[in-house]
């Protein structure tokens, strides 16, 4: 089924588990060198921008490709309209497979050629079922699995993950009005009943080709199970799907439950997570700390937003100096020390990015709004309240 | 599964069986560190905390008194800035470090704050008259004297920003990236200049061994302004002078990315080029008459981009391979 050299695949792991020792300390730069010389390893890019620069590349390669195929066929109209499409999905698979036997993997046109097809079947399904969603979704799902377990493609996994929960959605607003009320409820047993499903693939089979992609469905499986029962969500949602108009003093039924449910699964999450040490559950509990108490703040707020802010600010640093000082001298277990082994700083690489755009000094204008002063740009300031 | 995987490296006799007892040892340790997560929410408060006092201010301008507001803003930025020196190793021309991060999130609050000041002090008082160049210099000149005596990179990328807004333009890289900047061609003239100057400014402070790590971020911000600014006048009038100073521009990035074994220098050295090439190359193209010859060029797109990407993934080989 692996379109992809085995012995390549161990090698990755291997390359990888040298790259962390490397940047742990462990072993030198030249032995890590020796290392990767000795085993061969895919045409890949570990880079993110070199990743999405061949992406970008692959999708016009691919585009042009298409485009080559609609000159010959634009004389036949509609038929040619009809099927197009497929063609293009045809040849995505086709370029996938064939950079698949060039050892691409993870390099950019790998991904272009993959989600490309994806899309393409996507359109055409489409134009000719005139935009049944269910049915869409449906073939989306069952070709990113396929691609995924032939070149373990993880973006496809992630395709996969989003259009098998569109399947569920579409499947139950199929049962009309019934099916669109116990939407959340729905979703969230399968989300919970998915989650403990991967966790035990994940238990089971540690040493996987796979393993990888499972672990991204059982974070898929977290964030729907609080997304689907999370108070706005829903309320917002059968708003939009059932047409019921909210009354300022009315409020949807079980709406204890669905407050409870945003403000406990967050802190669940934040113990588990700890409790585990589980860092992508962690990150999780974090987001979902936050749109919690975006949650609430959007129907009950008590304070006006710049207080909130500012109050927000203060409580968080608080927060952090404590740990930071709790944590600073511990050797093991949690710490404040940097992980020699799993230490990745892509965020702080970031951060000076983002200060640059939040807090770049502009060129000063006269005679403007209020809103531009000297330094600092204050909208600016306002724009990172999503807190 | 990770120790699994060392394993195998030590199977395969890549790896010593000492060093695998090493990581054998520091595994058994569990660690699960916060390293990251708690330097984000330090961060995320400055964040929160100075955007909150932003808005505060606008929106009370009227009913608080200025000078209160002016003085609380002056003693809370007094009050960083004497917990930021207390515990600062001092200046020195190399890189140095806080012995707890959390200082220098506190710069940057004071930084940030001090900003604010100048700027509410100029927008109701006006000290400086109608001179707003004055009024964008002095936080300039603040945020370069903290970001060199508490060597902090993100109060260095106010600074730079606060030197582009002071001769006109504005360097943010939401601007940068929405193409807002260089209208008019003189501001486009001041940005290469400025760009030229960064990098002169580069190569002096390797010279005298002043905060080299800094290097970096004046070479990036220098590469996008240089790019964006010529790209932007290729299609211009004298789009040959800009074409030259992108290709002089490119050829000396292309250096400069090797010396410092920067691949995000290099990726945007190659990503710029490569539009200009393509602009100039439609410049020439459109003397030419192709009514005919539309559909033969459709057919040699798809080639040019596989040309492209092999030539690409030549590059970035080489790049992978020089540095490694």
């Amino acid at each position: 089924m692996i379109a992809h050299d085995k012995n390549l695949l161990d090698n990755l792991s291997l390359i990888e588990e040298a790259n962390s020792l490397q940047s742990g300390g462990f072993i030198s730069k030249e032995q890590n060198t020796i290392i990767k010389k000795s085993l061969a390893g895919f045409k890949r890019n570990n880079n993110i921008l070199v990743r999405l620069g061949f992406f970008l590349l692959g999708s016009f390669l691919y585009v042009s490709v298409c485009g080559t195929f609609s000159l010959l066929g634009i004389d036949s109209g509609q038929t040619f309209w009809n099927i197009c499409f497929y063609i293009f999905a045809i040849v995505g698979f086709v370029g996938s497979n064939i950079l698949a036997k060039q050892n691409y993997y993870g390099h950019g046109l790998d991904d272009a050629f993959n989600l490309g097809a994806l899309l393409n079947l996507g359109i055409a399904i489409g134009i000719t079922t005139d935009g049944y969603e269910i049915v869409i979704a449906f073939f989306i799902a069952i070709a990113s699995f396929l691609i995924y377990l032939r070149y373990i493609h993880l973006p496809s996994m992630l395709v996969f993950c989003l259009s098998a929960a569109a399947v569920l959605f579409f499947g139950m607003f199929e049962l009309g009005a019934t099916g669109k009320t116990v939407l959340p409820f729905v979703a969230m047993i399968f989300s919970a009943g998915f989650y403990f499903f991967t966790k035990k693939i994940l238990n089971n089979f540690s040493e996987n080709y796979y393993s990888k992609g499972v672990l991204l469905a059982n974070s898929f499986c977290l964030v729907l199970f609080y997304l689907s029962c999370n108070y706005m969500v829903v309320r917002e949602l059968s708003v939009m799907l059932l047409g019921n108009e909210i009354l300022p003093i009315e409020d949807i039924p079980f709406a204890i439950f669905f407050y409870a449910f945003t403000v406990i699964v967050p802190i669940l999450y934040l113990v588990q997570a700890l409790k585990t040490k589980d860092r992508i559950m962690l990150w999780l509990s974090f987001l979902a700390i936050a749109f919690s108490i975006y949650t609430i703040r959007f129907y009950h707020s008590v304070l006006p937003v710049e207080v909130a802010l500012t109050l927000g600010g203060l409580v968080l640093f608080t927060i952090a100096y404590f740990s930071i000082k709790k944590l600073k001298d511990k050797q093991s277990g949690l710490t404040f020390k940097p992980d020699r082994i799993n230490n990745s700083n892509a965020f702080l690489n970031a951060e000076t990015l983002i200060v640059a755009s939040q807090f770049g000094l502009k060129p000063e204008t006269p005679s403007e709004s209020p809103m531009e002063f000297g330094g600092g740009d204050f909208s600016g300031g306002g724009s990172s309240g999503s807190f | 599964m990770n120790e699994q995987t060392t394993r195998s490296l030590l199977e395969k006799n890549l790896i010593t069986e000492e060093q695998f007892t090493q990581i054998q040892t520091y595994r058994n340790l569990n660690i699960f560190s916060l390293h990251n997560e708690l330097k984000l929410f330090l961060y995320l408060s400055v964040l929160l905390f100075t955007g909150g006092i932003g808005i505060l201010i606008y929106q009370n301008i009227d009913t608080i008194g200025h000078v209160a507001i002016l003085s609380l803003l002056l003693i809370v930025t007094g009050i960083c800035f004497y917990f930021c020196s207390k515990n600062a190793p001092g200046f020195k021309k190399e890189e140095v470090l806080f012995p707890n991060p959390l200082y220098d999130y506190l710069v940057l609050t004071a930084v940030i704050l001090s900003c604010t000041f100048v700027g509410y002090l100029q927008f109701q008082y006006k000290p400086f008259g109608s001179d707003y160049g004055l009024a964008t210099l002095i936080p300039t000149i603040i945020s370069f004297i903290c970001a060199y005596y508490f060597d902090n990179k993100s109060v260095l990328t106010i600074a730079i920003t606060g030197l582009a807004a002071y001769i006109g333009i504005s360097v943010t890289p939401q601007d940068l990236v929405h193409n807002k900047f260089y209208d008019d061609e003189s501001l486009s003239y001041s940005a290469i200049i400025l760009a030229g100057l960064l990098i002169l400014y580069t190569i002096y402070s390797s010279r005298i061994k002043l905060k080299i790590h800094f290097n970096i971020i004046y070479l990036t911000f220098a590469l996008h302004i240089i790019s964006i600014a010529s790209i932007n006048n290729l299609v211009q009038d004298y789009w040959f002078f800009f074409a030259i100073i992108l290709a002089g521009s490119s050829f000396y990035f292309y250096k400069i990315s090797y010396e410092l074994s920067s691949i995000s220098l290099y990726i945007f050295m190659i990503v710029y080029a490569y539009i200009g090439i393509n602009i100039v190359l439609f410049k020439i193209f459109e003397h030419i008459d192709f009514s005919d010859l539309w559909t033969l060029f459709v057919l040699l797109l798809p080639a040019y981009f596989v040309g492209s990407i092999v030539l690409f993934i030549k590059l970035i080989k080489k790049f992978n391979k020089e540095i490694a």
